[in-house]
């Protein structure tokens, strides 16, 4: 029963701002997708603001691990299984590098006659 | 039989083994999701512009339910939080504490699967999509089931050596009674005044044609053993024709139909319904015009503005794109730079909402007319309740000629890679939703016992299960935005 004299207290307020970072952090999620002032690059959706949305997510999600799987102060062992985890992860992720050596080719003839007919249009 | 550290730690590994063992299971259910992120991934760069269907933009496909995800994130996120709290409730001790908060994680799962339902019932069942023959797109929702080939039929003729004929299932209303009028000998002028009727009638001929079929293969066998050069040929009724008592509706499938005209619908399983086209245009509420398969320069010949032969649906896609236009050359001009080509083939030019029967605002209002394609003609009642309603208000729609349409369909996972990825990626992730609520409820309704024995050992439980619903939070955390939003 000596857990029971020790104090959640500390933890209990751990919790709950890990909790409101989280919401914020959602709430920024949605005003980059959402709010033009949020735009990272040219009008509308883009590599750069995908890439914010995806920081975000990694910053959520590494608050998730870190305070409410209490990877902060784990075993030693559980970091290697994880080590060798997010080894295999980074390997499948690189996997997708090999759609770029896809021997598929785009026809980009059009590029010229796109700007031309846009300029026009308008 | 006692297990051994299931409260305290090993010596070797420091931890409990159930400890050990969630970290194990999570490590393999990494595996699991990185493979379908891997493949999401292989799937949004694999595309390849102009030709292949384009990537959505996650916020466009999802339109007023980004709230549904929003919210659901906020959902997980506070269940997280509960599912630590029924842990240090458990720590101090405080069995009331830790069941409330147990009960409120479970509701936020309830909650979230609901969302869920709702979100997808809408996919399913409200957003549909029409990409014609030049590769134009309407997005919108095909209204009355129109994507149905609405037929009357008066004769159907079928194979007795395949599944049950696809028609049977289309039959609107009451069966009709059908009289066999060829059919295997012995058969002629039964009738069948029922579902169940023809169905009996119909594996009892099919199990015949097949024995009588096996035997006629036996006798020409041997009879060119015996020496025979051209043995009688085999000769066995392996199809049927009926004809219905009273003409009968029929609702086709048109996945399952092979090709119709104005007197036949031919099934893809070789079944044949004969009688009268009654209506086969498609109704569709359009709400966007989707333009990014189309050079630019074609886009103003678009098949879609010979369908939506309304001049300010055709005008509002303009007057949207010029204005995004203006915006992309305001951005690159000043930085003497030319607007990509893929901005110029994207979403944010080509994708544009529009409003049947005119703008909004009065000004436009008098030019209000939907209009309504070149249709072909059909039959009496139908045509006339068909054009009741046209241009009235929130309810205007089109009628599509199915001859102009490569395909149609809901936002399903047949919708395009996005959707099928979508599907699968958020199904399996509700999957572990349910899973791990049932575990965290099971230990809530029935862990009394337990906690009375060894607190600590209901603690390290909820610990583990705890871990694994923080882990499902943690993938929807990602979910969200690649899904939702980018």
């Amino acid at each position: 029963m000596a857990e029971s004299t020790h104090d959640w207290s500390k933890h209990k307020r751990s919790y709950m701002i890990v909790c409101g970072a989280l919401f914020v952090g959602t709430v920024l999620t949605l005003a980059l997708a959402k709010i033009h002032a949020f735009d990272v690059g040219p009008p509308g959706p883009t590599a750069g603001d995908y890439v914010m949305g995806l920081s975000v997510a990694v910053a959520k999600s590494s608050l998730v691990a870190l305070i409410f799987m209490h990877l902060n102060h784990e075993k030693s062992l559980i970091y290697k299984i994880l080590l060798f985890t997010f080894l295999f992860f980074v390997g499948l992720m690189v996997l997708t590098i090999f759609a770029d050596l896809d021997p598929i080719v785009e026809q980009y003839d059009t590029l010229q006659t796109t700007h031309g007919a846009l300029t026009e249009k308008q | 039989m006692e297990i051994p550290y299931e409260v305290t730690p090993r010596r070797d590994t420091g931890l409990y083994n159930a400890k050990l063992g969630v970290w194990l299971f999570l490590a393999s259910e990494v595996m699991l999701f990185g493979g379908l992120f891997s493949g999401y991934v292989f799937l949004r760069l694999g595309v390849q512009e102009g030709v292949d269907n384009p990537w959505p933009w996650g916020y466009n496909v999802h339109g007023p339910y980004v709230w549904a995800g929003f919210i659901n994130t906020l959902v997980l996120i506070f269940s997280s939080v509960g599912v630590v709290f029924a842990w240090v409730a458990l720590k101090e001790r405080n069995w009331k504490a830790y069941q409330t908060w147990m009960y409120i994680v479970v509701a936020c799962a309830v909650a979230f699967m609901c969302i869920k339902t709702i979100e997808y019932k809408s996919k399913l069942t409200e957003h549909h999509g029409i990409k014609f023959q030049d590769n134009s797109v309407i997005e919108g929702k095909i209204l009355d089931q129109t994507d149905k080939i609405r037929f009357e039929g008066k004769e159907v003729s079928m194979s007795l050596q395949s599944a049950l004929p696809a028609f049977l299932k289309d039959i609107d209303g009451d069966f009709p009674t059908f009289t066999v009028k060829e059919g295997p000998e012995g058969t002629e002028g039964t009738e069948l005044n029922s579902y169940s009727d023809l169905k009996s009638w119909y594996l009892k001929q099919r199990r015949e044609a097949s024995s009588s079929l096996a035997e006629e293969r036996k006798r020409y066998r041997s009879e060119l053993d015996a020496g025979n050069a051209n043995p009688t040929p085999v000769s066995v009724v392996t199809s049927a024709t009926l004809t219905a008592g009273e003409p009968f509706k029929l609702h086709g499938n048109p996945r399952k139909i092979v090709g119709h005209s104005d007197s036949a619908l031919n099934y893809k399983d070789g079944s044949k319904v004969e009688g009268m086209l009654i209506d086969d245009t498609v109704k569709f509420e359009i709400h966007q015009v989707d333009m990014q398969l189309v050079l630019p320069q074609k886009q103003k010949d678009s098949m879609v503005w010979e369908v939506v032969d309304d001049d300010s649906v055709k005008k509002q896609f303009f007057e949207a794109q010029a204005k995004m236009y203006k915006e992309m050359r305001d951005y690159y001009e000043p930085r003497g730079e030319m607007i990509p080509e893929k901005m110029l083939r994207g979403h944010k030019l080509n994708l544009q909402k529009v409003h049947m029967g005119g703008h909004h605002d009065e000004e436009h209002h008098a030019e209000a007319n939907v209009h309504k394609s070149e249709s072909k003609p059909s039959a009496e009642g139908a045509a006339e309740e068909a054009h009741d309603d046209h241009g009235h208000g929130e309810h205007a729609y089109i009628e599509v000629p199915r001859e102009k349409i490569k395909f149609m369909g809901n936002h399903g996972p047949r919708y395009g890679n996005y959707y099928a990825i979508y599907f699968t990626m958020t199904a399996l992730h509700g999957l572990h939703v349910i899973g791990g609520a049932l575990v965290l409820l099971f230990f809530t309704v029935f862990g009394k016992k337990l906690y009375l024995k060894n607190p600590e050992h209901l603690a390290n439980r909820v610990e583990v299960g705890g871990l694994f619903w923080h882990f499902v939070d943690l993938i929807w955390i990602f979910l969200f935005p690649i899904f939702y939003l980018f």
